[in-house]
């Protein structure tokens, strides 16, 4: 008799609470030292990490996206900014979330993204360094691109990546202040105003070879940045497990803090 | 440390409620079809607000009140009521739900207590069906049903006095024979 056994009834709702559950993302917003930022994540991780100028703004603009399977949460997307607060607070240098990358819009922007989490805490690399990582070498615009629509700034470190002479050139539309302010945060030297790293003041790790350099040491100069991660500091080069170069010996020989 | 994404403590409501919420929009629809389709619609409409509720809410009445507003706009939109007492008057014995396990009573006045029940107005049905198979309180009902609890228990007053009526005509008509 149809209805009376509850059994399948409860088979079906299974199936459709897992369909929503799938498709549903919880978002809040939250005060930060960059300003209000917005944090959203699906069942399968952290999606989409937002500044925002309007909490309306960001509303509207999550909605748009997700449809109506939108819930605000901060309750369950506290512990997620809390780890974020600490980073930004340089409490801490790593965020360790499972990411679900569903608003990336190419495989090629998964790939770039992939390859720019790859960078280490205060280090540095440039769009044509990005472009060499993921195999296409002559494509450094698309990375820009492709960065400049990052869904999770901060999380995926765009702001480690520059251009090819240094200048910071763009962050997450017209925040470049953000860029600095981040790579301040992680210990690289900003100068010229605010827009600029300067590879003279900084360590450099060409490969294949696990050693570190002074700017100075070898051919180093003269290699283009898009062969080079650059760091700010020595103990960031050294938490990613590489050492001091042997002949320019940075142990005995650093750069001037 | 970040917790596991995919806990979610919705499916031990669902564990806990899913069978008793059916169980009642089976009578509060009078067709068990429906049933399944509104038990379903209340549990996800629930999964998007449980998220909101206070930590001491009373999630069984809140459930009891998602499906009692959805069998009420389900049964106004499709004007069920003429189609109930059409199935009723076709002698639809052989489809009513049987009472809980628990409860002594023979399955013909069991039956013969559905048909009636299935007969009263909508309010009734569902305070009577809340308040004597769900034993939920007066002010759960009146919640569900968006009256005071004073309200809610003249519903239940009203719907006994009408089957206990229908019960004594049946009486009356066996006795005749």
């Amino acid at each position: 008799m149809p209805g009376a056994d509850p059994t399948l009834a409860r088979a079906e709702l299974e199936s459709k609470l897992a369909d929503i559950r799938s498709r549903m993302v919880a978002y809040g917003i939250f005060p930060s030292p960059l300003g209000r930022i917005l944090i959203a994540r699906s069942e399968l991780g952290v999606s989409m990490v937002r500044y925002i100028d309007s909490d309306d703004a960001a509303r509207s603009h999550i909605a748009r996206l997700a449809g109506d399977e939108v819930v605000e949460d901060t309750t369950t997307l506290e512990p997620v900014y809390r780890e974020l607060l600490d980073y930004l607070n340089a409490r801490g240098t790593r965020l360790s979330w499972p990411l679900d990358l569903r608003w990336a819009k190419s495989e090629f922007q998964r790939r770039v993204l992939a390859a720019t989490s790859d960078l280490p805490y205060g280090a540095v690399a440039s769009y044509g360094g990005i472009a060499k990582r993921v195999g296409a070498p002559e494509s450094v615009r698309a990375v820009a691109q492709a960065l400049r629509h990052n869904p999770l700034p901060i999380v995926i470190p765009c702001h480690r990546v520059i251009g090819s002479t240094g200048d910071l050139t763009g962050y997450a539309g017209t925040r470049i202040g953000l860029k600095e302010q981040l790579l301040t945060l992680e210990g690289v030297p900003v100068s010229g105003g605010g827009h600029r790293v300067d590879r003279n003041h900084m360590y450099a790790w060409a490969g294949p070879d696990r050693e570190y350099c002074v700017p100075s040491c070898g051919g180093l100069s003269e290699m283009p940045l898009a062969k080079l991660t650059l760091f700010g500091s020595r103990r960031h080069a050294e938490a990613v497990g590489l050492s001091p170069c042997s002949s320019c010996r940075p142990d005995l020989h650093p750069l001037p803090a | 440390m970040v917790r596991d994404m995919t806990e979610d403590p919705f499916e031990a409501i669902v564990a806990t409620h899913h069978a008793e919420i059916h169980r009642y929009l089976v009578r509060a629809t009078s067709r068990p079809g429906d049933a399944d389709d509104l038990s379903q619609e209340t549990f996800v409409r629930a999964y998007k607000a449980y998220r909101a509720l206070p930590p001491d809410a009373n999630v069984r009445a809140w459930l009891f009140t998602i499906a009692t507003n959805l069998s009420r706009n389900h049964f106004r939109s499709e004007g069920r009521r003429r189609q109930a007492m059409a199935v009723v008057a076709v002698g639809a014995s052989e489809h009513s739900p049987t009472w809980p396990e628990g409860e002594a009573i023979a399955n013909q006045a069991s039956a013969r207590i559905d048909r009636l029940v299935a007969t009263l107005p909508f309010k009734q049905r569902v305070a009577f069906t809340m308040r004597k198979v769900h034993e939920l309180d007066y002010d759960a009902i009146g919640q569900s049903l968006d009256c005071s609890a004073e309200s809610a228990r003249a519903h239940v007053f009203q719907a006994l006095r009408k089957i206990r009526q229908g019960l004594d005509d049946f009486d009356v008509v066996q006795t005749e024979r």
